[in-house]
C-alpha cells in the first residue's frame, strides 16, 4: 500500500472509529448526570491540584461535555472530507484525553490507548510537516502508529506464552466463562481440552510472530487479515466492539510501513 | 532487505518484557494511563473482584444478595453501537479498581475516603431504582472470586459496606 494511500485510510478509519465512540459516549451522557452511575462532584476528587478541579467543573458540565462530544462530530466530518491538520487533529487529541480523565482515565481499556496511539500519530505527522517536509511526516506518524500495534500484539502473546494456563489451554474458557456474553455453554468446542489447547497455541504463536508482518507486504496483508477475524471474534465472545475499530485504523499503517521496505 | 533495524526493534521489545522495572504510581498516572498501555490482555488467570448487593425497605427484611456483573444479549449491530455493554464493563473495572485500591490502602485509613468507594457506594444507591424500587436501604460487598474451569475455586469476602440509604 503507497504511503500516502495508507495515511488517507488511516485517516477515514480513524474517523470511524472515533464517530462510533462519540455516539456511544453521547448515550451514555446520563450516566455522567449528578444522578447517574458516576456523577462528577464525587470523581473531581480524583484530581489533586484545586486549580485544574475547578477548570475540569467547567469543562464536565453537561452541557460543556454534550457541546464537546457534538463539536467532535463535525471535526471527524471535516477530517473524513478534506483530510487532517495540526489545528483538527490536536482538538480531537484533547477531546478523547478529557473524555478519558472524565471516564477515570479510560472508558474501554485497550482501545482507548490504541486511538490515542492513531492520534499521537497523527500530531507527529503534522508537527513534523510543520518544521520539515510532510512526506516524512506521514512516514514518522505511520511508523509510530504501526510499530506502536505490531508491540500490541507481540506483548499481548508474549504474557500468554508465560502462563501455564494458557499454554495448557485451560485460560481461555475461563475468560469466556467470565465475559459479557459468557458463560461458554457447557458442550462448547473450546471446552474440549485438545481443541482449548490448539485454540489458545494458534491465538499465542500468531500474536508472538506479529512483527514478522513488517517483513514482506504479502506478510503484512495476511497478518492484518487473521486480526480482522481475531478482532472479530473478541468482540462476538467479550463485546468489545471498540477494539475491533481501533486497532483497524493501525492496519493502513501497518501495509504502508511493511509496503516502505524501511527494514 | 536489511534486517538489522527489525532485530534491534525485536531486541529492545523483548528487552523491555525481560528487564523488571519499578511501578510508578500516582493520581495523574492513572488518570493519563492512556498514554503508558502495556498491552497485556486476558493475560493470567487471577482473582477477580465481584461485586454483590441487596436491598431492605425497613432494614429489617434483607433481599439476599444480588451478583452485579456484566452480563448483556449478544447482537451483530452491536459491533457498530454498544452503549450497554461498554458501561457495564466499565462499571466491572470501577469494581476492579476498589479492589486494588483496598488492597494498597495504607493502615488506618478508612476505605471510606476513596474515590472509588465512593463511586461504587453511590452507584449502588442508585442501583435500588432499577432492581428493588420499594426500598430504602442497601447494602454492598465485594468477593474476591478465583475462577476455575467447572466455576469458582474458592471466594473470599474483601469489604462490606455498612447500611446505606437508596437514593
Amino acid at each position: 500500500m503507497p504511503l500516502s494511500l495508507g495515511a488517507r485510510w488511516l485517516e477515514w478509519l480513524l474517523c470511524l472509529s472515533l464517530l462510533i465512540q462519540t455516539l456511544e459516549y453521547l448515550r451514555l451522557l446520563p450516566a455522567l448526570a449528578d444522578d447517574g452511575y458516576a456523577p462528577w462532584h464525587l470523581q473531581r476528587a480524583d484530581i489533586p491540584q484545586a486549580w485544574i478541579r475547578r477548570a475540569l467543573d467547567v469543562l464536565f458540565t453537561p452541557a460543556a461535555l454534550r457541546a464537546q462530544l457534538l463539536l467532535r462530530l463535525v471535526v471527524l466530518a471535516l477530517v473524513a472530507l478534506q483530510g487532517s491538520s495540526l489545528g483538527l487533529v490536536l482538538f480531537l487529541f484533547i477531546s478523547h484525553l478529557l473524555v478519558l480523565i472524565r471516564w477515570r482515565g479510560a472508558f474501554n481499556g485497550g482501545s482507548d490507548f490504541m486511538t490515542l496511539v492513531a492520534l499521537s500519530g497523527l500530531l507527529i505527522v503534522h508537527s513534523v510537516a510543520l518544521v520539515g517536509n510532510p512526506t516524512l511526516g506521514w512516514r514518522a506518524g505511520l511508523w509510530y502508529v504501526c510499530l506502536q500495534s505490531v508491540t500490541s500484539y507481540f506483548v499481548s502473546g508474549w504474557v500468554k506464552l508465560l502462563q501455564p494456563q494458557w499454554r495448557s489451554g485451560q485460560a481461555m474458557p475461563i475468560f469466556l466463562d467470565g465475559a459479557v456474553y459468557g458463560p461458554l455453554p457447557s458442550g462448547h468446542l473450546l471446552r474440549h481440552s485438545l481443541l482449548g489447547r490448539l485454540g489458545a497455541w494458534a491465538f499465542i504463536v500468531w500474536e508472538c510472530c506479529f512483527p514478522l508482518a513488517l517483513w514482506h507486504p504479502l506478510a503484512a496483508w495476511a497478518f492484518c487479515a487473521v486480526a480482522l477475524v481475531f478482532h472479530f471474534l473478541v468482540f462476538w465472545f467479550f463485546g468489545l466492539n471498540r477494539f475491533f475499530w481501533a486497532w483497524l485504523v493501525s492496519f493502513p499503517a501497518i501495509l504502508a510501513c511493511s509496503a516502505q521496505g524501511i527494514f | 532487505m536489511d534486517d538489522t533495524p527489525l532485530l534491534i526493534y525485536l531486541a529492545v521489545l523483548l528487552g523491555a518484557l525481560v528487564i523488571q522495572t519499578p511501578v510508578i504510581s500516582g493520581p495523574w498516572f492513572f488518570l493519563l494511563r492512556a498514554f503508558f498501555p502495556n498491552w497485556k490482555f486476558f493475560h493470567a488467570v487471577g482473582h477477580v473482584p465481584h461485586l454483590y448487593v441487596r436491598f431492605s425497605a425497613n432494614e429489617a427484611n434483607w433481599s439476599d444478595w444480588t451478583h452485579i456483573y456484566p452480563r448483556e444479549a449478544r447482537r451483530l449491530r452491536q459491533l457498530l453501537h454498544n452503549p450497554q455493554t461498554n458501561l457495564a464493563l466499565t462499571q466491572q473495572n470501577l469494581v476492579e479498581h476498589l479492589a486494588n485500591d483496598l488492597n494498597q490502602l495504607p493502615d488506618g485509613r478508612d476505605a471510606r475516603s476513596l474515590v472509588s468507594y465512593a463511586l461504587v457506594a453511590h452507584w449502588v444507591q442508585i442501583l435500588g431504582r432499577t432492581l428493588a424500587p420499594q426500598t430504602t436501604h442497601c447494602q454492598f460487598e465485594v468477593r474476591m472470586v478465583l475462577p476455575g474451569p467447572d466455576g469458582p475455586f474458592e471466594q473470599d469476602t474483601m469489604v462490606v459496606s455498612p447500611v446505606m440509604p437508596c437514593l
